[in-house]
């Protein structure tokens, strides 16, 4: 290896392992001849451009229009003869603080590149994770090592050997980009250089890659954050110089380091209200005598903590007061930071981050969603189904789900048409399977989306059609209702010409015609069915007079004026519109899926109750599966006021509706009608979501408010296959739980004191008998063979109102181990569909009556 | 003072289904009008930073669902509230006289400590429609207001943004004041005072 005069040998250049060849002249390339024309002007014209990234902005004013894009680089420079011998003050050997000056670090707007724009273009998408070894060159940016109010928007670039440290705030500390700023050993700090990374061609691409070799896109730094920018430029700096993260403020990297930086900073002096003062309002000027190595240690560190601190903020405010208070009153916060506190700066910014917590929390769940959802283009398997629960739940067993010899693959392979068709026989057309069979391959697989299966097998799910039923059975069923369809329509229809009844019931009409109209009007209309408004409006009274109407929604709205008139006593209830869509939407059969519906609504009526008792009742079943399954996220929720539950009320109410995609909602519908592991499995599949997202509640959500905020918005964004996967593995933990309290409860029980369930809800009104919209068959334990019961036997019959719990089971168990199975929760274990019976929905039901 | 605290005000909004409680807050927090809100199924909120006489508050919009069934189990919701909107419909009379009930409702539920000073405003919406359609005049509005104690009344459009800024400044300003005169702060549980024996009716049931 040649080493030319003036330049030291590369031998001699001491640690930094994945270092490049350090002389500048092991070009061998055409670059260097014509480098070296230009070699004398250190501030010259070429400098070897080694590593940049574009989309790197500097932020002038707090306007997004005034953002300046440009490049940052690291970049070589020939050093100039006399670097090389100037005696140095430290001890360090001189051959690396020259090579540190010979590299620069630079910042150039786009707007400046002109012809470079190709080369920095090039090197740029240069994907080598090593240090290149030929680098092409550049002109090179003014250098400077201090910077004036007129830097910002023009190029600059600071010799390495000048950087005293670099502040590094990941994205992930604010929904603002990820950005750096350069602290200089003359304690001058230059313009935070913000990597907008989502315009950024070769960080998408890291990012591509990164999740394509590790499946994971996280910063190498170890930050937890997703990888960005800047973990980039710290890679470039470890590979040329000693790069060492401060042990006492993560987010600075001080960069080479002497002993006297590192014993420095961080410690001594104390501040004072002047110090903090500057610090905030960013006068490091106008500070009085400055260290000889940098800025008055205080100060930086001081400067330094600033941010750290706000992102401690940001991880323990919440939008109650009470929170921000309690952090002001924590006695861990060092004096000069509750100071920090009071500014009224600092409470903007901390208003900022506030508001950007949950959209943290979304957004790092959306992140692991993303890459959960790349995992399912595999094809699942037993292994896949373990990781999910061990990484989501927890302490989960091994599923005995891969225990039957169909592969899991197989399982949940839709049912199409043909499979359908092939399990009955094809002169009767009797099911030649046991419902159970098929209910099995429905729950695994569903039913193919493309050709017509669900239309037909959707009317056994729902119990139009009995499984046992013959064709010509069927036939004749479906004749009458019809019929029936007809006779019913026509009742309301006359109802409203004629105007019959008592006022009173005249005004719920009306009332119940503008209701459905309107709601009507609003529901799925993004479906292609229902989106068009091609007729003119039947009624020129209707507020959608003049928007107009199409068939499909003047359809619904018989059907559930229909519906209206067959269940006077309930009536129509809002919700009850996008229950009816899907089956609509399927059928496109008025009257078929009227009588679809009509079933559906069996099982639903306890939700549309005016006493809402048939909700309590599942709110409170949620509570206390949560409690058994989840005892510490229980707690948290606790603490936040949320065991009500009342952040599950949409999902209970319209079974996920306003949550998945219509295509999904099909698909979760049918899973759910066919009751296979359990006629509530509807419970596991908010529980489900609830523990995918536990270690976001636990970690970052701090009241109610914010529980509710965050699981309202995560409409849209929750995977239907992976969430069937877990709630079943829920459903069989719940099962081997209660299993595993019975065996212990046969034996001879001691007595436990009665120990109360926090009550989640506020009793129902007072004028609800006891009812609770419970199903009068609820703790019957039929289907799922014979679960064991023993000595608990007697008391599933006890109401849901008994809130007590302790004297069920628990006994045995030994007082210290809570676990218990209340009449709800052994509900659950139950395949019979809960169904209200006429005297409980004419009591509760809330309309006119027949 | 405490004037440098955060400040969180608490607004509810009520009213029959379909009035246009959800198309009010969302022109005013996210300046958008859309004809396809679905039905609000159980509550949500918004959050809007704005000043009041350059004091920097946050106010947490409360939305419900209208169909009054569902609001039996919305009692959570409604305490701690600073402020309640009733919102009508000016082309629709039912959504009017249920005014009252909306209002009588909230009072019981979120029983606030001066029932008689606590701060209501209500909005008769949807006034592009056309006054051929209208049924509820304005004067009748305003009567009703001032029976009640001297209401402020905005008639609005969200679908237009007519009024909806003008509407929510009051309100954020009622409700600020509702919040600086219940400074003691009941629901602060730290701060109260340990007097158990003090302890009056309906608290925490």
């Amino acid at each position: 290896m040649a080493s030319t005069a003036g330049i030291e040998d590369a031998s001699r250049d001491p640690p930094s392992p994945p270092s490049p060849t350090a002389s500048f002249y092991d070009m061998s390339d055409d670059s260097e001849r014509e480098y070296s024309t230009i070699r004398h002007s250190r501030s010259g014209k070429g400098v070897k451009l080694l590593y940049t990234k574009s989309k790197v902005y500097v932020h002038p004013t707090s306007s997004a229009r005034d953002n300046v894009p440009g490049y940052i680089a690291l970049m070589q420079q020939k050093p100039a003869a006399g670097d090389v011998t100037t005696p140095s003050t430290s001890p360090e050997p001189s051959a690396r603080r020259a090579q540190r000056r010979s590299l620069l670090l630079a910042w150039v707007p786009e707007s400046s590149l002109g012809e470079a724009s190709s080369t920095y273009a090039k090197v740029e998408s240069s994907t080598s994770p090593s240090p290149p070894q030929h680098s092409p060159l550049v002109p090179a940016p003014p250098v400077t090592t201090t910077h004036s109010s007129s830097l910002g928007t023009y190029a600059f670039s600071v010799p390495v050997s000048e950087v005293f440290s670099i502040l590094v705030r990941p994205p992930n500390s604010g929904w603002w980009h990820g950005s750096v700023v350069i602290n200089t050993r003359a304690g001058d700090s230059f313009p935070a250089l913000f990597f907008h990374d989502s315009e950024c061609q070769s960080t998408i691409e890291q990012r591509k890659r990164l999740q394509r070799e590790n499946f994971s896109i996280s910063s190498p730094e170890g930050s937890g954050g997703v990888f960005w920018g800047g973990d980039e430029l710290i890679r470039w700096l470890k590979s040329y110089v000693h790069v060492e993260r401060s042990a006492q403020e993560p987010s600075i990297y001080l960069i080479d380091p002497n002993d006297a930086d590192k014993l420095s900073f961080g410690s001594g002096g104390k501040p004072t209200s002047h110090n903090v003062r500057n610090v905030l309002e960013g006068k490091h000027k106008d500070e009085p005598a400055m260290h000889k190595q940098g800025e008055d240690p205080v100060t930086k560190a001081l400067k330094q903590a600033r941010w750290s601190f706000l992102e401690k903020m940001a991880q323990v405010t919440t939008f109650t007061r009470r929170t921000a208070q309690a952090v002001a009153e924590n006695k861990n916060l060092p004096p000069q930071v509750k100071r920090l506190m009071q500014s009224p700066q600092v409470q903007t910014v901390s208003d900022e981050f506030d508001s950007a917590r949950l959209y943290l929390a979304r957004w790092a769940m959306g992140i692991a969603e993303q890459s959960e959802k790349e995992r399912n283009q595999r094809i699942w398997t037993a292994k896949d189904v373990l990781e999910m629960e061990e990484t989501g739940v927890g302490e989960f067993e091994i599923l005995d789900l891969d225990a039957q010899n169909i592969s899991l693959a197989d399982k949940r392979k839709p049912v199409s048409l043909q499979e359908w068709k092939g399990y009955f026989n094809a002169s009767t057309g009797r099911l030649e399977r046991t419902p159970d069979e098929v209910k099995e391959r429905i729950f695994h697989g569903g039913l193919a989306t493309d050709d017509g299966a669900r239309k037909e097998a959707w009317l056994f799910l729902l119990g139009v059609y009995d499984w046992t039923s013959t064709k010509e059975e069927r036939r004749a069923k479906m004749n009458s209702l019809r019929d029936e369809y007809i006779r019913l329509k026509g009742a309301w229809w006359e109802r409203m010409v004629d105007e019959q009844g008592t006022l009173e019931e005249r005004e719920w009409w009306k009332e119940q015609k503008m209701r459905i109209e309107k709601d009507v009007h609003r529901t799925d209309r993004h479906i292609p069915l229902f989106a068009g408004e091609d007729i003119p409006h039947p009624d020129p009274d209707s507020p959608f007079a003049e928007a107009g109407t199409n068939v499909h929604l003047e359809q619904m709205k018989d059907m559930l004026l229909t519906y209206n008139e067959y269940n006077r006593d309930l009536g129509y209830v809002q919700g009850m519109s996008d229950l009816l869509a899907p089956i609509y939407a399927i059928e496109q059969d008025d009257a078929v899926a009227f009588w679809g519906f009509v079933k559906f609504m069996e099982r639903m009526e306890r939700n549309f109750l005016r006493d809402q008792s048939g909700m309590r009742l599942q709110l409170l079943t949620l509570d206390q599966l949560c409690q058994l399954l989840d005892p510490k996220l229980y707690e948290h929720l606790q603490k936040l006021d949320s065991t009500n539950f009342f952040f599950f009320f949409r999902m209970l109410l319209v079974w996920f509706k306003r949550e998945f995609s219509f295509e999904d909602i099909l698909r979760l519908y049918e899973t759910l009608w066919t009751d296979f592991l359990s006629a509530n499995f509807h419970l596991f599949v908010a529980m489900a979501i609830l523990e995918k997202h536990r270690n976001v509640i636990m970690e970052h959500l701090k009241g109610f408010d914010e529980v509710l905020k965050y699981v309202n918005e995560l409409s849209g964004s929750i995977d239907l296959p992976s969430t069937l996967v877990r709630a079943e593995a829920l459903f069989k933990r719940f099962q081997r739980v209660v299993e595993a309290i019975d065996r212990k409860s046969s034996f001879p029980a001691a007595p436990v004191a009665r120990q109360r369930v926090p009550l989640p809800l506020p009793p129902p009104p007072a004028t609800s008998p006891g009812v609770d919209g419970r199903p009068r068959q609820a703790s019957a334990e039929s289907g799922s063979g014979a679960r064991r019961r023993s000595s608990s036997t007697a008391v599933a019959v006890t109401t849901g109102r008994e809130r007590t719990v302790g004297d069920h089971v628990g006994a045995g168990v030994g007082a210290e181990k809570e676990r218990v199975v209340t009449p709800e929760l052994r509900a659950l274990l139950s395949r019979e569909v809960p169904k209200l019976d006429k005297v409980e929905v004419r009591a509760h039901g809330g309309g006119v009556g027949s | 003072m405490s004037s440098r605290k955060k400040i969180l005000l608490k607004v509810i909004i009520l009213g029959d289904s379909g009035v246009g409680k959800t198309s009010l807050m969302n022109q005013y927090v996210n300046k958008k009008f859309s004809a396809s809100y679905k039905a609000t199924i159980g509550a949500d909120f918004l959050t809007k930073e704005v000043l009041v006489d350059d004091r920097l508050v946050t106010m947490q919009l409360w939305d419900t669902a209208g169909q009054e069934r569902f609001q039996s189990l919305g009692v959570a919701f409604y305490r701690g509230a600073d402020c309640c909107v009733l919102v009508y419909d000016v082309n629709n009379a039912k959504s009017f006289d249920t005014l009252d009930s909306w209002r009588d409702e909230f009072l019981i539920q979120a029983s606030p400590m001066d029932p008689e000073g606590f701060p209501f405003v209500v909005l008769g919406n949807k006034v592009d429609v056309g006054e051929d359609k209208r049924v509820i005049s304005t004067k009748r509005a305003m009567a009703f207001c001032q029976a009640k104690g001297g209401i402020p009344y905005f008639e609005t459009s969200a679908k237009e943004a007519v009024n909806v800024e003008q509407a929510f400044e009051v309100i954020a300003r009622n409700a600020l004041a509702q919040e600086e005169s219940q400074d003691f702060n009941p629901d602060f549980p730290e701060t109260i005072p340990i007097n158990i024996g003090e302890q009056n009716q309906g608290c925490s049931c």
